[in-house]
């Protein structure tokens, strides 16, 4: 065997296992999509049915009579893009003022954000659901989005970004012309952080979609829920009809490995940046 | 992804008209003072009342919205959540029977049913049921929905294979105490070895506490879970597990297995039939119904309840008391398996006629004179958290392997400082 | 370690103006016309001294800019916090009034051996998972980095986990390690195996968990060290090369310590949402039993320490309860973190 052929071999078996890492990751879609089209008896049986069925419309027929699946849905929606929208302006004003102002007490607020960052939303949950208590807000989606609209993290992110990536010549003459800081904010420095802005959205926004234990917490109503707390509960309780709740999983995965895909490689790229800072 | 500043401001004032809009939609029925709303809401989880009657009652109470909710998960947690949330509690609500007692010293949170029109029926429903959810100073607040009889669920086919008695008279004869009841187990298991006696060891646990007139607080607030009548329970729920006539279901699988013969029997109350159709459709006509060993026990049994934000305290009784009438209690016992808690409907034909799900045997030969033998006994707030450690310690015994003596102290000292954080003696 | 430049225009650090110290200096001097708005880009100390208060007034667009962050922190979260300090203290059932009870609950917390249980569920599910999905996760990605084709199908493949719900997933694990059906079962009967009742034991309960949260996060951190290899410069490589050393030296000699940065934030970040977990064993083994709803599946086998504490709190009421739980957890939490960053810096300063 010559060298050649040898490297040949040790590039076929690097591309084998980082196969088998692929296959592992995407074969639990491949098998939602099985169990979501088959009915619960053909996942029952043995040996198991390994490929597509065609109940797929039944069992989400049944899931629309179990679930108010669209409400969930526009529920999960209306939290999801809320909360992104907020944090994405309030995070990335924040992190202006953090980025090119030296404003008294400013190292210290820094600080604040940056070592708070590692409290668990757990432990102010219960006071959290208190609060919501007091200002009439439980069972609303109000008291999901208001506690999120502004993270540390974003603000951190979002000030590294403005930092390296706003040109302080191009502010300077924007203030010749007379801008004050919100006009800066917005004619000069969003236009020059939109990569960042990208990232922070797709990240906020999957982690509101998937969110589960504050709504879990939060919410009552049936017709209040979020997709999450509604596919959990489906599946509580013994008697589980897995095609009905395996269709619902399906509908609730598509729409966020749609939008993932599509933006998969600039995300992946900054998700990395991020994590190594 | 490419921002425009345009699309961002958009979508922020977007957001914030949803989320007016959304406070907007949330004026709840709770806000308006004067109690007359036309606009009712009603909580119960899936199973808890009968469909097809709450169906009918929005059609019968036509100058009333009834919204209905059917809420998963906790409910009692989700209840609790719901009572704090003026915006979205219901006018109308289900309480669990293992709950209710957890409610009583929160009392106030609920409409005094004898105030909106219950004093006039309460004669014509069970009294001890009715007493669960009394007060110590009198007051009413959940109207029963069904009581809990216990009974054998058991499969007709699978104990002809082994041999074992098939006819209801007969199998209640001859499976009249637990020891009679887990020998006919053991055969069954050796017949068909897939097939077992029991889905865990926690539902014999449940049946046979229910069997006494004591539970693990007694009425002076101090803990007895320590004492014989528990201990009995105990060792009697243990008892499958050591003959291997467990099949440790604690899982969500139980729908697989009910419907793919690995349980030879089910003992549970009355409602639990419904579990057991819905779970397997294709066993129709095989199962039957037995007295369950050892006597009579009560599980479960729901409640009505009227929180005391509701917004028309007056109409949604009058809604309560027609989903609970007789004649709809009747139509509850065919369509949902909910006993009644009104004895005038024992006697009506839905009630007296035979159930095609268990070929045809008339089913309240079996549970009507069990409903009429159930054992009272006292129920404290905190009886279901301090009863919480038995059954964990039970699922140890499966899980684990976990001596039987061992996992019994460790439940019992478990219990005690459950029952000392909750404030029982 | 610092990564390579955020794409975008030239880099211009805090220190690179130009200029703009000059006209600073002359802007309390000059409070009308352009030079005004200068010494917001660079104060300079010179023209601080005109009173704290002034000061401050001045920057009020940039004090404004950051208050929705904290006013919500303020809010949502550091009063929540030290609240439940408070509430540690006292037995409340979220309706009735509140008690006073002192260490009570502490003392509670200390003889509850479900407490401890719970402790040690969370502790040997994240050991479980935490060290074959870091494993795995470097190997993934120096495949990776050691091929020039199909890189960017493998970081997506690779990275999709990671973004999939988690109750979407605890469902499907569910199903698929089923006792009574599923494919895993399914399996290990065509292979003439016996079936395992996966969702039934102590320790197959705690694999199944761990096996979920290996599946959901070795991609994630697989693209993680992908990042950091690619900073590497490869003439070190080629130099070892030269030297005659093997993958296996290079690995040891050069990968590992240049990439000890990387591993010391995963490590951080895996031991910070590993021992929190919460969701899996809550949907896994959701409100199964009607009178125990939430207790972590059979012989609380996946019991994690935050399952309790919500089950304390939000199923029993037991708010001081829970608020003692939680606390005494958090501390658990930042006690690991300390001893897994002094493991690892230690190992750092002997290399």
């Amino acid at each position: 065997m010559n060298s050649r052929n040898r490297k040949r071999l040790r590039g076929l078996s690097v591309h084998l296992v980082l196969m088998t890492g692929v296959v592992i990751s995407v074969f639990p879609f491949y098998w939602i999509v099985v169990m979501a089209t088959n009915t619960s008896q053909d996942i029952y049986r043995y040996p198991p049915k390994l490929w597509f069925g065609d109940h797929l419309l039944t069992n989400i027929q049944h899931l629309f009579d179990r679930m108010a699946f669209f409400g969930s849905l526009s529920n999960t929606v209306i939290v999801a893009v809320s909360t992104t929208v907020l944090v994405l302006f309030f995070d990335s004003l924040a992190a202006f003022a953090f980025a090119k102002y030296d404003f008294p007490g400013k190292k210290f607020l820094f600080g604040v954000l940056l070592s708070m960052y590692i409290l668990p939303t757990q432990l102010a949950i219960i006071p959290q659901y208190e609060i919501m208590v007091q200002l009439g807000w439980l069972g609303t989606l109000k008291a999901l989005v208001v506690p999120a609209a502004a993270n540390a993290f974003g603000i951190f992110w979002m000030r590294q970004y403005t930092t390296t990536s706003v040109p302080d010549e191009l502010l300077d003459a924007a203030r010749i012309e007379g801008a004050g800081f919100f006009r800066l904010y917005w004619h000069v420095v969003l236009p020059c952080v939109r990569p960042a802005l990208a990232f922070l959205g797709i990240y906020t926004f999957i982690a509101a979609w998937n969110d589960y234990i504050l709504p879990l917490v939060m919410l009552v109503d049936p017709s209040r829920l979020t997709l999450q707390v509604a596919l959990a509960q489906l599946y509580a309780g013994h008697s589980t009809d897995y095609s009905m709740v395996m269709a619902g999983v399906l509908l609730s995965v598509i729409p966020l490995v749609l939008v993932f895909t599509f933006f998969a490689r600039g995300f992946i790229a900054d998700a990395t940046k991020g994590a190594l800072r | 992804m490419d921002l425009s500043r345009r699309r961002f401001l958009q979508a922020a004032v977007l957001t914030a008209a949803a989320a007016g809009a959304t406070a907007a939609c949330g004026g709840g029925s709770a806000s308006s003072g004067a109690k007359d709303s036309k606009n009712l809401s009603l909580w119960y989880w899936s199973g808890g009342l009968s469909d097809k009657v709450v169906g009918d009652a929005k059609k019968h109470f036509s100058g009333i919205s009834l919204k209905t909710s059917v809420v998963g998960g906790d409910f009692k947690t989700k209840l609790l959540t719901g009572l704090r949330a003026a915006q979205s509690a219901p006018d109308i609500t289900g309480i669990k029977g293992e709950d209710i007692a957890s409610f009583l010293p929160n009392a106030d949170r609920f409409v005094d049913l004898k105030t909106v029109g219950a004093d006039k029926l309460v004669p014509q429903y069970l009294s001890w049921k009715l007493k669960q959810a009394t007060t110590q100073d009198g007051k009413l607040i959940g109207f029963p929905i069904d009581i809990g009889p216990c009974a054998t669920f058991y499969r007709e086919d699978l104990f002809a294979q082994a041999g074992l008695p098939t006819d209801p008279t007969e199998v209640s004869a001859q499976l009249a105490t637990w020891d009679d009841y887990f020998r006919a187990g053991v055969e069954l298991h050796k017949a068909v070895p897939k097939t077992f006696l029991v889905n865990n060891i926690g539902s014999v646990f449940t049946m046979v506490v229910g069997q006494g007139t004591q539970r693990f607080i007694d009425e002076d607030g101090r803990f007895i879970g320590d004492q014989d009548h528990i201990r009995t329970a105990w060792t009697t729920a243990v008892k499958p597990y050591t003959l291997g006539i467990d099949a440790k279901i604690n899982d969500n699988t139980w729908n697989a297995a009910v419907s793919g013969g690995t349980l030879g029997t089910e003992i549970g109350a009355a409602w639990h039939a419904l579990d057991i159709s819905n779970a397997a459709p294709g066993t129709k006509g095989k199962w039957r119904v037995a007295s369950l060993p050892g006597g009579p026990s009560n599980l479960g049994g729901s409640f009505l309840a009227v929180p005391a934000t509701s917004g028309n305290p007056e109409e949604a009784f009058k809604i309560i008391s027609w989903i609970l009438g007789p004649e709809n209690q009747a139509r509850g016992f065919t369509d949902a398996a909910l006993f009644p808690t009104a004895p005038a409907a024992y006697k009506l034909p839905a009630l007296t006629g035979g159930d095609a799900f268990f070929g045809g045997q008339k089913t309240i030969e079996i549970f009507g004179p069990a409903a009429e033998k159930i054992p009272t006994a006292y129920e404290a707030p905190a009886d279901a958290a301090v009863s919480a450690p038995f059954y964990s310690e039970l699922t140890s015994i499966e899980a684990k392997g976990k001596d039987p003596d061992e996992a019994w102290k460790d439940a019992v000292a478990q219990a005690k400082q459950i029952a000392q954080r909750q404030g029982v003696k | 370690m610092s990564s390579s430049p955020v794409a975008g225009p030239a880099p211009t650090g805090p220190t690179s103006g130009t200029g703009t110290g000059a006209t600073g200096r002359h802007a309390p001097d000059r409070p009308h016309g352009p030079g005004r708005r200068a010494p917001r880009i660079r104060p300079v100390s010179a023209g601080a001294r005109r009173g704290p208060r002034r000061r401050v007034a001045r920057y009020w667009p940039q004090y404004l800019a950051i208050s929705p962050y904290y006013v919500i922190f303020t809010v949502f979260m550091l009063f929540p916090v030290l609240y439940t300090v408070f509430l540690a203290f006292q037995k409340w059932d979220g309706i009735g009034d509140m008690h006073f009870v002192g260490f009570q609950q502490f003392r509670f917390l200390w003889d509850d051996p479900v407490f401890w249980l719970s402790v040690r569920n969370t502790l040997v599910i994240w050991v479980l998972s935490t060290v074959p999905m870091l494993f795995m996760a470097l190997v993934l990605a120096v495949l990776v980095n050691s091929t020039k084709r199909l890189t960017a199908f493998y970081r997506v493949a690779l990275f999709i986990p990671s973004i999939t719900s988690l109750v979407a997933v605890a469902i499907f694990f569910g199903a698929v390690f089923s006792n009574n059906f599923g494919l895993i079962n399914a399996i290990l009967r065509a292979l003439h195996l016996s079936a395992v009742p996966w969702m039934s034991n102590e320790w197959t309960i705690k694999l199944v968990i761990s096996a979920l949260m290996t599946w959901q996060w070795t991609g994630y951190n697989a693209i993680i060290y992908l990042a950091g290899l690619q900073a590497i410069p490869s003439e070190l490589y080629e130099a070892a090369r030269m030297d005659g050393a093997g993958p296996v030296r290079i690995f040891r000699s050069i990968t590992i310590p240049l990439l000890r940065p990387i591993i010391l934030f995963t490590v951080v970040i895996s031991t910070v949402t590993g021992l929190q977990s919460f969701t899996e064993p809550q949907v896994l083994f959701g409100s199964e039993a009607a009178t125990n709803p939430n207790s972590g599946g059979p012989g609380q086998a996946g019991l994690t320490t935050l399952l309790y504490f919500y089950h304390q709190a939000f199923d029993n009421n037991d708010f001081g309860y829970g608020a003692a739980i939680v606390w005494a957890f958090f501390l658990l939490i930042l006690l690991i973190v300390v001893i897994n960053w002094r493991l690892v810096q230690r190992k750092e300063r002997r290399s």
